[in-house]
């Protein structure tokens, strides 16, 4: 039992990851939380649903809906985001707010407010059938494909921030914005840079959630978008590999909390844990401190 | 010009006072009134800390709930008069801001957001699961309207008869709505003139400066999130005892954020605004709630337009649609003062 606990809590938290990295991304370079990630994750998993309507397989129309929603993402920094830069902080979080509200209204119209199934047909017979089974635990092949999805983007996204000229600059941008500015990095393009990869990423987390539950709806952005960020904190929000163990972390403790100790409260796990590290260890696990004290 | 102006304003509102007495009265059109009302009082409550502190609470709504359940439950329970219910609400919503203030108002800006937003989460949690208490989902129904119980003056003229007046319709809410929305109007006008709604604005500001000045950051702030906790508490307490029902889904983030939404509609901070702002996003709540449908479109997707509202005013209107009432609201000639000044040395 405990185990079989801990198998799908680790599923989840790597969902929770991958949206994460979003959230995290984006306050590392523009100090701003990006209430409408949760929105774009959403998203994901409906762009998805109609590509494979449209007939696509399903590793297509899952990387088609990751370029579009990438594509939605940089819009989304373009047209609300960045003529608020100089703006108070709180103009760019109510805008936010605004925007999240606006795609999740627009979901609702486009696709309908019922929750709509995930295309079964789309994917493999073997899926729901077990991988590997230790005496009482059992792994499925789609917890397997989750696994080894969300593991390899990790890795290529930490090799994309570490190695690649883009990703240096997101760091510099993320120390001092007018120095990496004075020393030449076109900031804006490497902000739609990282809209860009942070909505990839909660695309493929979308398709990942709607898969796995065989479900989504306009609104299932709201709270997956909350648990995300309460894992961006707990990793220390800005931190890349922080937002990663946030995820997991977060995704066991909530799996745990619910098997364990009450699972009405399960979602309140998540707003316990963001509540707490917020309030005694603002630096989460790997973060330097970014919260201001007065 | 400006004279003619406020004798039509005086009409309007002369009108609009008398309008429950006459025999062209809906019941629909004094339901959404008093709906506006509520918001109104909201809206001034949630003002105070974006917009006199600069602290954006996106949890407000949960001290709305807090309150409602705690004037809900009060009535059902223990059969409490109104009046007596109405400040132990709002010293309980004051309480749980106190509560939540303290540790977390030290943190600022998107930090402190997202704490108050799980906290209104965590409300919402704790009325839908603790079902011993607030019945859960299912809600708390059977709530006894306001009444008037001046029985205890009959006997002390010596007269045998039950002076009790209970309120039915829309009609007396109306009025009590309007002697809330009022008190709440005077005193937030007087707050803002104080030393305490200085001090908010100094914090507002520049919370250094105002520290450096001798302002107690943290007291302010936190006096600053009970009166608004108070405030939106007392609007919960008169909405149980006005729709006679209440459950948990009532309190969700988007009441918060529709509260939000007049308060930015209206310009941070300006007291007139909220008021304006409550009656437009009600009314335009309304209005789409016809329309929508027509369209063929879920009543829901109203909120679509209250964000891209959001989104509009930020982007072109940061003060809001009514950026000289802001400024014609402040009253304090100190204030003013130092305004002029500070505005010579700019353009010098």
């Amino acid at each position: 039992m405990f185990e079989q606990q801990l198998v799908n809590g680790f599923t989840l938290g790597l969902i929770y990851a991958l949206i994460a990295v979003g959230y995290t991304m984006v306050y590392g370079v523009i100090e701003l939380i990006n209430f409408a990630h949760g929105e774009i994750y959403m998203l994901g998993a409906f762009l998805t649903l109609s590509c494979i309507s449209m007939g696509l397989p399903l590793p297509l129309a899952v990387l088609l809906a990751m370029l579009a929603t990438a594509a939605i993402g940089v819009l989304l920094d373009v047209v609300a985001y960045r003529p608020l830069r100089e703006a108070p902080r709180l103009a760019a979080l109510i805008t936010a707010i605004g925007m999240s509200i606006f795609l999740q209204n627009l979901a609702m119209i486009i696709w309908g407010s019922r929750p709509l199934p995930f295309p079964r047909q789309a994917l493999p017979a073997f899926f729901a059938e077990p991988a590997l089974r230790f005496s009482e635990v059992t792994v499925t092949w789609m917890q397997i494909v989750i696994y080894v999805t969300a593991l390899a983007l990790m890795v290529g996204l930490n090799l994309v921030i570490t190695k690649t000229r883009t990703g240096t600059a997101m760091r510099a941008l993320a120390q001092n914005r007018t120095a990496a500015a004075l020393m030449g990095i076109n900031v804006n393009r490497v902000i739609s840079f990282t809209f860009a990869l942070g909505s990839g990423m909660g695309a493929v987390a979308g398709v990942m959630v709607s898969m796995y539950y065989n479900t989504m709806y306009p609104t299932m952005g709201y709270l997956a978008g909350v648990k995300a960020f309460a894992a961006a904190v707990l990793g220390g929000i800005g931190s890349v590999p922080g937002a990663m163990l946030g995820g997991v972390a977060l995704g066991i403790a909530e799996t745990l909390g619910a098997g364990y100790i009450s699972s009405p409260y399960r979602d309140g796990v998540a707003y316990a844990v963001m509540i707490l590290v917020i309030i005694f260890r603002p630096s989460g696990f790997l973060g330097r401190s970014m919260v201001e004290k007065a | 010009m400006r004279g003619a102006f406020k004798t039509l304003l005086y009409l309007a509102a002369a009108a609009a006072l008398a309008y429950p007495l006459t025999p062209f009265r809906d019941v629909y059109v004094l339901h959404v009134l008093v709906l506006i009302m509520v918001y109104m009082v909201l809206a001034m409550g949630l003002n105070i800390l974006p917009g006199f502190c600069g602290l954006l609470d996106l949890g407000f709504v949960g001290f709305y709930g807090i309150g409602a359940y705690t004037a809900g439950l009060l009535t059902i329970h223990y059969n409490m008069s109104f009046w007596l219910i109405v400040p132990l609400a709002a010293v309980n919503g004051a309480f749980f801001g106190v509560m939540l203030g303290v540790p977390t108002l030290r943190l600022v800006g998107d930090y402190f957001a997202i704490v108050t937003f799980g906290f209104s989460e965590l409300v919402v949690l704790f009325l839908t699961n603790e079902i011993w208490l607030t019945r859960g989902p299912l809600g708390v129904p059977g709530i006894a309207p306001v009444s008037i119980d001046a029985t205890w003056l009959a006997t002390l003229l010596g007269v045998d008869s039950r002076w009790r007046y209970a309120f039915r319709g829309e009609v007396p809410y109306f009025y009590l709505g309007l002697l809330m929305v009022i008190l709440v109007y005077c005193g937030m006008r007087r707050l803002e003139d104080s030393r305490l709604g200085r001090a908010w604005l100094a914090i507002r500001e520049d919370p250094m400066a105002a520290a450096s000045c001798g302002v107690d950051l943290l007291a302010y702030k936190v006096i600053a999130f009970a009166v608004s906790a108070g405030i939106g508490a007392m609007a919960g307490a008169f909405f149980a005892r006005w729709t006679l029902f209440i459950s948990p889904d009532m309190f969700k983030f988007w009441e918060s954020f529709l509260v939000l939404c007049m308060v930015v509609l209206g310009g941070l901070g300006n007291i007139n605004g909220a008021l304006v702002g409550a009656v437009i996003l009600i009314a335009l709540g309304e209005l789409l709630r016809v329309a929508l449908p027509r369209l063929g479109l879920p009543t829901e997707t109203r909120f679509l337009a209250y964000g891209l509202i959001m989104v509009l005013i930020m982007r072109f209107r940061p003060g809001g649609i009514f950026t000289q009432v802001a400024e014609t609201t402040m009253q304090s000639g100190l204030i003013k003062e130092l305004r002029a000044r500070l505005a010579a040395r700019r353009t010098a």
